[in-house]
């Protein structure tokens, strides 16, 4: 089987769909961007609950990085179309995912999206921010709607966890875009330097 | 009652000229904070919010359309006057709103808006 890298949110969707790729039997490597101080300590806490819960359920070592996303995000919101913000967002996850595939030797990215669930779920969103990487993404969720993916949740025992009380992305624009252009989103990015503040990300990345 | 969970900002220009009345604060949709949301909405200038608060010795995150204070507990201050204060104790959040209000010079319950800059 492969090795992959999953993104990791605290929310119900990812840690179903990284049930999923270990019961394939990948071995998979988790990313949590860590969006404090857009956010509190409990995406994070959840995180590392979901991860002890399918470690012990695949007798899985499952290593996790963390890698801040609060400055990503305050350069985001200074220097670019806040319309655009999540897309711009998800970009630099998928970035900084692909480079710790790399660093891993992984070869494929996965996600918990399905289609249409939130602003940044639209096919148009998905693939302005995927054209960001080169590595395949998995979606295993893709298809589901949210009663599926709660049930699986239930039953795997990471519900409970997901719905603790939190505190959503304040960065999240009002109106967020669902049809987003990528030549537009090109352009933003021009506003930014990418390289350095993905190079900023990894430096202070920690593996729990 | 406002319980929309977080201090996503609108574009839409405000109006400081009627009376403003914060809502009491209340837990966000997804129980992770409180929040108290401006009726109507505010033109709070951020910049001179900023300072007030950096003078006061706390620290700023600003974020061009809203300013994390590191007070007593973290505060998100919105352009549009909303404010989200990462607390779960209702006592603690209320403390905190007023420690803010009085920072930055927010307009208290139902009186003449004047926040920062503009008074």
């Amino acid at each position: 089987m492969s090795k992959g890298v999953m993104l990791m949110s605290g929310g119900i969707d990812s840690p179903v769909a990284l049930h999923y790729m270990l019961r394939q039997g990948h071995e998979m490597t988790c990313v949590h961007m860590d969006n404090r101080p857009f956010t509190d300590d409990s995406p994070l806490a959840k995180v590392v609950d979901h991860l002890e819960v399918l470690r012990a359920r695949y007798h899985q070592k499952i290593p996790m990085y963390l890698l801040p996303h609060g400055p990503t995000q305050v350069q985001l919101m200074r220097e670019t179309d806040r319309h655009v913000g999540c897309v711009l967002c998800r970009r630099f996850m998928w970035r900084s995912a692909e480079r710790i595939a790399i660093r891993e030797g992984a070869t494929f990215l996965t996600t918990g999206e399905s289609l249409g669930q939130v602003a940044s779920q639209t096919l148009s969103n998905m693939r302005s921010a995927t054209a960001s990487v080169s590595l395949p993404i998995v979606r295993p969720l893709i298809g589901f709607d949210k009663h599926e993916i709660e049930a699986v949740a239930k039953a795997i025992g990471t519900y409970e966890i997901s719905t603790r009380p939190g505190l959503c992305c304040q960065a999240v624009p009002s109106k967020p875009a669902t049809r987003s252009n990528l030549v537009q989103i090109l352009q933003e990015e021009q506003r930014i330097d990418v390289d350095q503040m993905l190079d900023d990300v990894l430096r202070h990345a920690t593996v729990l | 009652m406002s319980t929309r969970c977080s201090t996503t900002y609108s574009d839409t220009p405000p109006s400081s000229d009627l009376p403003v009345t914060y809502y009491t604060l209340a837990l966000c949709a997804s129980k992770g904070a409180f929040e108290a949301v401006p009726r109507p909405k505010l033109a709070v200038d951020l910049g001179a919010a900023k300072a007030r608060l950096t003078a006061a010795g706390i620290g700023v995150t600003d974020a061009r359309v809203m300013l994390i204070a590191a007070m007593e507990r973290e505060v998100t201050l919105s352009r549009d006057g909303r404010v989200l204060i990462k607390s779960r104790d209702a006592a603690e959040a209320e403390r905190v709103f007023a420690e803010l209000r009085r920072v930055v010079g927010l307009p208290d319950t139902a009186e003449k808006s004047s926040p920062a800059g503009e008074g």
